[in-house]
């Protein structure tokens, strides 16, 4: 009687040490959860503006050399477009009704040593509203 | 049971190293222009180089300043491994003036790298 009691205690034992400790582990999950949640940062969406460089190779060095060309030029103290002084909402009128005639038009930024890098994104941005693609940046002092 | 939490715990550990890791790579400092009416990035090249330039006009790589003649250097070597078609990005701050910008426009074509874009951001995170 007394070895059948024995036998029964150490099946119970046995069965014990196959069970996981689950409370302890979702404890730790949730402080997994809590601790991700807290220390996310919200990432900023990034886009890529694309311009054309001049290209080593011969044949788009031809290619690259269009009748007609728009000149945007970015100064410190304000943009032109083909010599004429405009400002951020007409230059982005003039570029949609560019880009009603023709898509494809070259669109030439010339850009002077001391303008900010932000002017130059913010017309590139336009080009990009108005999907105008053909796009070459220069640099001039 | 067991092995299962082994392996999601794992797992755990990989993406939360590799997004550091990523992370490291990145100037933070640099204000990035808005540009709310480009296509957000959605494929990345493997070979994108990533230049950054501060407001001070530092140019760096993965954290890693460097003058114009390192950088062409540099440009040279990613071309004899990658060709001229790797792509470059310029991540210029606001407040940066172009010719710094053009330094690293400059050693791009002299190293026959012609895949230029600028990073700018087309929707800011909102704030928490």
């Amino acid at each position: 009687m007394a070895a059948k009691k024995r036998r029964k205690r150490r099946n119970a034992a046995g069965q014990g040490q196959d069970d996981v400790q689950m409370t302890a582990m979702i404890d730790v999950v949730f402080q997994l959860l809590v601790y991700f949640i807290v220390t996310l940062q919200p990432e900023d969406v990034i886009t890529h503006l694309d311009v054309f460089r001049p290209s080593p190779e011969k044949q788009q060095e031809q290619t690259q050399t269009p009748p007609k060309m728009i000149r945007i030029q970015i100064y410190p103290d304000g943009i032109t477009i083909n010599d004429k002084y405009v400002t951020i909402p007409d230059l982005d009128r003039l570029l949609d009704k560019l880009a009603a005639i023709d898509t494809k038009q070259s669109i030439m930024i010339m850009c002077t040593a001391q303008s900010n890098h932000e002017d130059l994104v913010r017309v590139l941005d336009l080009c990009a509203k108005s999907d105008l693609t053909n796009l070459s940046v220069i640099s001039t002092n | 049971m067991t092995p299962m939490i082994d392996v999601v715990f794992q797992l755990i550990i990989f993406f939360v190293t590799t997004i550091e890791l990523e992370k490291a790579a990145i100037d933070e400092s640099i204000r990035l222009a808005m540009a709310p009416h480009g296509a957000p990035v959605e494929q990345k090249d493997p070979r994108e180089v990533v230049i950054d330039v501060d407001n001070s006009g530092r140019i760096s790589v993965a954290r890693n300043y460097m003058n114009e003649a390192f950088l062409r250097n540099q440009l040279r070597k990613v071309v004899a491994e990658h060709g001229q078609t790797t792509p470059v990005v310029i991540r210029g701050d606001i407040k940066t003036k172009h010719e710094d910008i053009r330094k690293v426009m400059d050693a791009c074509s002299f190293a026959g790298l012609w895949k230029v874009k600028f990073s700018a951001v087309q929707d800011p995170a909102k704030p928490r």
